[in-house]
């Protein structure tokens, strides 16, 4: 497992999450540039290339965003060197913009971009399918169903990409993602660093108009013959059992497709494919022709349906296809065993051998009473600090939040429940612009310093430019907290902890125009609410700056440095349990005790940000270690 | 080698180092040529919220995640978080859970409200998952990870007391091995003790239910 197996010499065999296969099989394939940003269900590529990057010499930036990732791929493997990027479905929307001419322009050194969709949004704020982005660019799309799969179809998307000089799209799902199984270490052949020389002519990546409607023509015959070579790839793989029942999926879905045929006892001819842009349609038509009936087990969008249906019109007319459109399955959230064995069974109107729902309704009254453990701000996280100011100092304001993507949007969930809008990276400057145009309450926008970087910089120009009339708080914690505390532009390190330039916010945004800056520690909290207070009532735009590092990352530097993480305790012959604490901070150190029902601060998880002790009014919340 | 099939669904609060535990189970399934697969949560969860990792160990198995009522145990890091995933367990099958409850904060802002509402307790756990199996162990995690030197050592005591099982498939020379190259170099010695003392838990009461190796 982790960086030390990534590292390790082959041949030999490791236990790896699919995302450290994916880097395994970068490195045996000899990759020299990486550049991402970090971004569930993808973010452990980043971070196990950053981990590994001192043993290396490979080129590796943190992008600010997704779509600087992808550029910076580009323009090296323009030149000819072999790069890759990784980055969450709706990162992809970010570089989409690249992303499409980049198959026009083509490159010369193998360049491969993994993308993972996010069904059930588990970390993401939608369920996009990112799969019509492939013929959207008409960029050769492949889709692994595990860790052994995805190093093999890194290594094998190097090559794809340098035969025809186009980037390779490797799309994966949370599922496959975050799957660990054995995986087999070929050996790490790689060749010193080297820059390369410029040999193309003038103009060789400019797309434009005519050259645009050139390569245009150009990349379709580069479609037609990649379909020619995936007709017989190794990753499309039929199992044809003789049966006059098919199954055809791809991805997560394969996993659950062979455990399912186990549970019913069935015996299904079944086609994998692997290649999912150009689909190979010979092989497609050539399973279609030996059955009466097709099952298609895919997530989300009817994708593969959709083509496959397509292709039988003519193949074999009288095939009946199942799928989403017959309402044996959803477009809605992940699969899972159950729902496969359960949507199968559908089509074969036979009993599922273990009835589901029936265990899920036994399961649901059993838990009856049984609390949501959402996620939360951790103890000690500064966020919390500074959603109790901001409150504390718009009480009796009448006002609407625009939020963004980071930790800070768990400030939606139960029990704080706060915040009135969030769309994207970066969507609250322009959200809270139209806001104050249409609403007479006080506009607040809210945004932590990577999503800032990333893509809140374009909203704050045009607030500023436009004399928009709101506030905007930046959550200053030095690192991308959400993803795992990643440095970015604000941070004194990049990848592998390399020094790096620290930009600072206030300069940045002062450089801007904007003179009306407010910088308030949130660990401070009493004096953290009078200057916000303040800076609300003051005109728009303007910006509050609350600057404390992310405790996970200030613990961990505290651990490293050999330094004690203190707690706090309450003095229980002084709480007169107004539960202040509590009902204003909700920290998850903090429980109520059976007994005397006094609070209680629990040692072991407690980061002593004396945030609580400061906000209790009778003051019986001290340093030390609780019972 | 053919391993019978052994699926242990996996759950906890985010920071108690599930991740860590499963990647001990898969490492130590690698060195003894058992093939092991899990499927695992990352990401947003992991904020002090409800986690699990489904770990699968089986020749053929393909499906990183276990089919409801497929579990062979349920291994729960926290007690309240044993009985939020009750509908993977087989009937009949082995929960092996930490005695320790962290309350969730929104129970807590509930709680607060109304002194008549207690909390759930161990003993609450116990009884619901009782109507789904008689083979419910709960081990005291955090009192026995502070006596091995580390309170952060729960996910390794539950370790030792799971590798006690007959069904588990993975030899306790390699765990112990996996678990010494997976954890901090100047932590090897507390968490071996902690697996050691996690084991004699399990032999003082897990099992009396269950077949165990000794």
């Amino acid at each position: 497992m982790g960086a030390a197996d990534v590292v390790r010499e082959g041949p030999g065999k490791a236990f790896m999450l699919c995302n450290e296969a994916i880097v395994r099989g970068a490195l045996e394939a000899d990759v020299k540039i990486v550049s991402a940003y970090p971004g569930s269900p993808t973010t452990e590529i980043l971070d196990t290339f950053s981990d590994v990057a001192p043993k290396f010499d490979y080129k590796m930036e943190i992008a600010a965003n997704e779509k600087v990732a992808l550029e910076t791929c580009a323009g090296a493997s323009m030149a000819g060197l072999r790069s890759i990027t990784s980055m969450k479905s709706v990162g992809l929307n970010v570089a989409s913009d690249s992303f499409v001419s980049l198959s026009y322009t083509g490159i010369k050194g193998g360049m491969v971009l993994v993308v993972a969709d996010d069904p059930q949004a588990h970390s993401s704020q939608n369920e996009q399918d990112g799969r019509p982005f492939g013929p959207n660019a008409y960029i050769p799309m492949i889709e692994p169903s595990n860790p052994t799969e995805a190093k093999k179809m890194v290594k094998f998307a190097f090559g794809l990409s340098e035969r025809y000089g186009v980037p390779v799209l490797m799309r994966t799902t949370t599922r496959v993602n975050h799957q660990s199984g054995i995986v087999e270490l070929e050996r790490l052949d790689r060749k010193p660093f080297a820059k390369v020389k410029w040999d193309h002519p003038p103009g060789r990546f400019v797309t434009v108009a005519e050259s645009a409607r050139n390569f245009k023509h150009a990349l379709l015959e580069r479609t037609t013959k990649i379909e020619q070579e995936f007709s017989d790839s190794e990753f499309n793989v039929v199992k044809d059992t003789g049966s006059d029942l098919g199954i055809i999926t791809s991805g997560a879905g394969y996993n659950y497709t062979v455990d399912a045929i186990k549970i019913l006892g069935i015996n299904p001819s079944v086609l994998k494919l692997g290649t999912t842009f150009p689909l190979p349609k010979d092989p497609i038509a050539g399973f279609l022709r030996k059955l009466k009936t097709v099952v298609i087990v895919e997530e989300l969008s009817p994708y593969l349906e959709l083509h496959c249906t397509a292709i039988a019109k003519d193949a074999n007319p009288g095939v009946k296809i199942f799928g989403k459109w017959t309402g044996h399955f959803s477009e809605a959230l992940e699969y899972n065993p159950n729902i496969v064995v359960d949507g199968i069974a559908k089509v074969l109107g036979v009993k599922p051998p273990v009835d589901y729902n029936a265990i899920m309704a036994k399961a649901k009254e059993l838990k009856t009473g049984l609390h949501d453990r959402w996620p939360t701000f951790c103890p000690g996280c500064p966020h919390r600090a500074t959603l109790h100011a901001v409150r504390q100092a718009l009480k009796g304001t009448k006002h609407i939040l625009s939020t963004d993507i980071g930790c800070y949007s768990m400030s939606f969930l139960p029990p704080i429940e706060y915040g009135d809008s969030l769309l994207s990276m970066g969507a609250c400057l322009g959200v809270a612009a139209g806001m104050q145009y249409a609403v007479e309450e006080k506009v607040i926008a809210m945004i932590g310093d990577s999503t800032f970087y990333h893509a809140g910089l374009p909203g704050l120009v045009n607030a500023i430019h436009h004399g928009d009339d709101f506030t905007l708080i930046i959550l200053d914690n030095e690192v991308t907290a959400m993803t795992g505390q990643q440095p970015h532009p604000g941070s004194d390190i990049s990848a592998g902890d390399r020094p790096a330039k620290r930009l600072i916010l206030e300069n940045v945004i002062r450089g801007m125009g904007l003179e009306d800056i407010t910088i308030v520690d949130p660990y401070d909290i009493k004096n953290a609410i009078g200057p916000m207070k303040e800076a609300f009532s003051r005109k728009g735009p303007n910006v509050i700056i609350s600057r404390r590092a992310c405790a996970l990352y200030a613990d961990r530097n505290k651990r490293k440095r050999g330094e004690r993480i203190e707690t706090n305790k309450v003095e229980r012959s002084v709480c007169k349990k107004p539960y202040t604490c509590i009902r204003t901070f909700y920290c998850p150190a903090l429980s109520v005790r059976d007994d005397d029902r006094t609070a209680e601060i629990s040692k072991e998880l407690c980061d002593r940000c004396d945030v609580c002790a400061k906000l209790c009014p009778f003051g019986s919340i001290k340093r030390g270690e609780g019972e | 080698m053919a391993t019978k099939e052994f699926s242990v669904y996996m759950s906890g609060v985010g920071g108690q180092g599930l991740v860590l535990l499963s990647n001990v189970i898969g490492a130590a399934c690698a060195s003894a040529g058992i093939r092991a697969l899990t499927g695992e949560q990352h990401g947003l969860s992991q904020r002090s919220g409800s986690i699990n990792v489904h770990m699968r160990i089986g020749e053929e198995i393909m499906s990183p995640l276990i089919p409801i009522g497929g579990a062979d145990a349920l291994l729960a890091l926290e007690a309240l978080e044993a009985l939020r995933y009750v509908e993977y367990l087989q009937p009949g099958g082995v929960v092996l859970m930490n005695s320790r409850i962290q309350h969730p904060i929104a129970e807590t802002a509930v709680h607060i409200k109304d002194k008549a509402i207690k909390y759930m307790s161990v003993e609450d756990v116990k009884n619901r998952l009782g109507q789904v199996t008689d083979k419910i162990s709960a081990i005291d995690a955090l009192g026995i990870a502070n006596k091995a030197g580390n309170p952060l050592t729960e996910n390794i005591v539950m370790l030792g007391a799971l590798s006690t099982l007959e069904a588990f498939p993975v030899p306790e020379s390699a765990l112990k091995d996996s678990v010494a190259a997976n954890v901090p170099k100047k932590a090897v010695e507390v968490n071996l003790k902690a697996f050691d003392l996690g084991k004699e838990a399990a032999f003082e009461h897990l099992c009396n239910l269950v077949k165990c190796r000794k």
